[in-house]
Order: structure tokens, then C-alpha cells, then sequence
């Protein structure tokens, strides 16, 4: 080591990473990684949402079209769905973490399985609202097209983020069963799902609430 | 193992159900009779908390090195806002629709 050289032995036993600086956030550079992908993505969220914010609240003609039932409580049913996937979610890191494989992929079974209902109740909801006359540029109320084009734009981006989220999250389980992928894997893979849970937290009520007939 | 894993998954089940509860608070205050501005205030407000309780408890924040949270959590506040200087604009298409009726 002395004179900056590097024996052959050292990088033996202590691999490459024994010359490199720890991360000063104390954490894997894929973790790392998945955190500012999820503050870009926040972003872009967030500027969609402040964007249809400000259109919901500049609009005099803006419809409401949710009534309660069945609209609003298939948004309720669609939240607890969501909430729920982030809780089997938690269940799978924990698992993982404890080395448990058999309860880490079930865990992840769940996430994957209510995913599928979240995606299954959200495309409901479209295909009854295409079948009422809304579509991106159509509003068969006769007043502005903005409220289809932010909704269905808007629960279109969050609904990809799903059904990434769930096709990520079965590579994964894949990947851990195999012994291909390691717990670190699930523990990143469950904080982009918790942050697709986290958007839904602001779409539920800015796009479905404010939209309620009242 | 069993009961450590269910003990683990305790700790998040009054997290969850917290945020269930918040949901249904949204839903009620929906049909309070709160003008738009008000409404889309307090459902924002809300949001937020349960952003927040989520990012905290779910996502592990409240428990990771300060440096990350403030490296990620102040620079998106930021650019949300600096963003926000512009979306004020959306309320010229009102005007503007009043001048063209």
C-alpha cells in the first residue's frame, strides 16, 4: 500500500469497494439511485398536478361529473386497495430482511395481486366513463375538454407507474427466488411502490374529489 | 421468525390505517360545502400529511441519514415552487374566455 501502490492480495481480500469512499447517505448506490428517480418522477408529478390545479381552479365551466356511488366509493375502494399493496409491501422488506424467502415472495404475491385490482377498478372506471361520452379531447357536457384531457392524462401517468410498478416487482420476485436478486432489490423495488401509493395520496382527492358532484 | 415478521408488519398496520382514515376525511369534507378554492386547499393540505406520514413510516425517511433527506427533500420543494411561477398563467385562460363571450 505504501507509495500509493496497491497489492494484488489487498484487492484479493478486500475487493475493489475497500478503496472506495463509504456513501456519505449510508446507503447503496441502487437505493441511491432509486431516491432521486423518485424526486425526478415527484417533480413530474408535482408539475402536472399544480398544473391541473390551477386549471380546476381558473375554469368558471369546469364539470363535475363523480357521483358518489359509484364513482367516488370505487376511488375509496381504489385508495384502501393501494394503501393495502404498500402494507404487503412492508411485509415483503421486512421478510427479506430477515432472510425469509418463502414470506418475502408471498408478500410480494399480495402486492403483485392488488396491483392488478388497483389496475382492474381504474380501467373500469375509464371504460364506464368512455362509455358516458368522456375521452381525452371530448366532454359530452358540452363545456371544456380540459377536465378529460388532465383527468385521463393525469390517472394515465399514475396508472403506467402501476402497472411498471407490478411488472417490476414480479422481475423481482423472479430474481430473489432464483437467488439472482438479493433483499436490497426488494427494499428498493418497495420504495417506488410506496411512492406510487404516495401520488395516488394527491390524485384521489385533486382529481376525483374536486370532480365529485356536489 | 413468524412472530418477529408479524411484529414487524404491526408497527405499519396504524400507519395504514391512519391514512385510510385521512382518505375518508377528504371524502367527507368533499361534501361540507367548502367553495372550490377552500376545497381544493384543504384536499391539498391533507395530501400533504399523508405524503408526508408516508414518506416518514413507509418509505423508511424518518429513519435514513440526515444527508439524504436533505439532499432530496428541499431541492424538489424548490422546483415545484420555482414551477409554480408560472402556473399562475392557467387563470389567463379564464380571463381570456371572458373576453372572447
Amino acid at each position: 500500500m505504501a507509495g500509493g501502490l496497491v497489492s494484488e492480495s489487498h484487492v484479493a481480500v478486500g475487493g475493489h469497494g475497500a478503496f472506495m469512499e463509504p456513501s456519505p447517505f449510508g446507503i447503496q448506490s441502487k437505493k441511491l439511485t432509486m431516491w432521486l428517480f423518485i424526486a425526478s418522477d415527484a417533480i413530474t408529478f408535482g408539475a402536472v398536478l399544480f398544473g391541473y390545479a390551477y386549471l380546476r381552479a381558473g375554469t368558471p365551466d369546469w364539470p363535475t361529473p363523480f357521483h358518489f356511488s359509484p364513482s367516488i366509493i370505487n376511488g375509496m375502494v381504489m385508495t384502501v386497495v393501494l394503501l393495502t399493496s404498500s402494507l404487503t409491501m412492508l411485509g415483503a422488506v421486512e421478510a427479506a430482511k430477515a432472510d425469509n424467502k418463502s414470506a418475502t415472495l408471498k408478500w410480494m404475491g399480495l402486492t403483485i395481486l392488488l396491483g392488478i385490482v388497483f389496475a382492474v377498478l381504474h380501467l373500469r372506471e375509464w371504460f364506464h366513463m368512455f362509455g358516458e361520452g368522456w375521452s381525452l379531447f371530448k366532454n359530452p357536457e358540452g363545456g371544456t375538454v380540459l377536465f378529460g384531457a388532465s383527468f385521463f392524462s393525469i390517472t394515465g401517468l399514475h396508472l403506467m407507474h402501476v402497472i411498471s410498478g407490478v411488472i417490476a416487482l414480479i422481475v423481482i420476485a423472479i430474481g430473489y427466488n432464483t437467488d439472482w436478486l438479493d433483499k436490497n432489490h426488494v427494499e428498493t423495488t418497495g420504495l417506488y411502490w410506496h411512492f406510487v401509493d404516495l401520488v395516488w395520496m394527491f390524485v384521489f382527492p385533486l382529481l376525483y374529489l374536486m370532480n365529485a358532484t356536489r | 421468525m413468524a412472530m418477529e415478521q408479524n411484529r414487524g408488519i404491526g408497527k405499519y398496520v396504524g400507519i395504514w390505517f391512519g391514512l385510510i382514515c385521512i382518505a375518508g376525511i377528504e371524502v367527507i369534507l368533499t361534501y361540507r360545502g367548502f367553495s372550490t378554492h377552500a376545497l381544493l386547499a384543504v384536499l391539498f393540505v391533507l395530501a400533504i400529511i399523508e405524503a408526508g406520514i408516508g414518506l416518514a413510516y413507509f418509505m423508511h425517511l424518518k429513519y435514513e441519514s440526515g444527508y439524504l433527506v436533505w439532499t432530496l427533500i428541499p431541492f424538489v420543494v424548490f422546483v415545484l415552487l420555482m414551477m409554480n411561477q408560472i402556473w399562475p398563467d392557467a387563470y389567463r385562460v379564464a380571463s381570456l374566455r371572458l373576453l372572447t363571450q
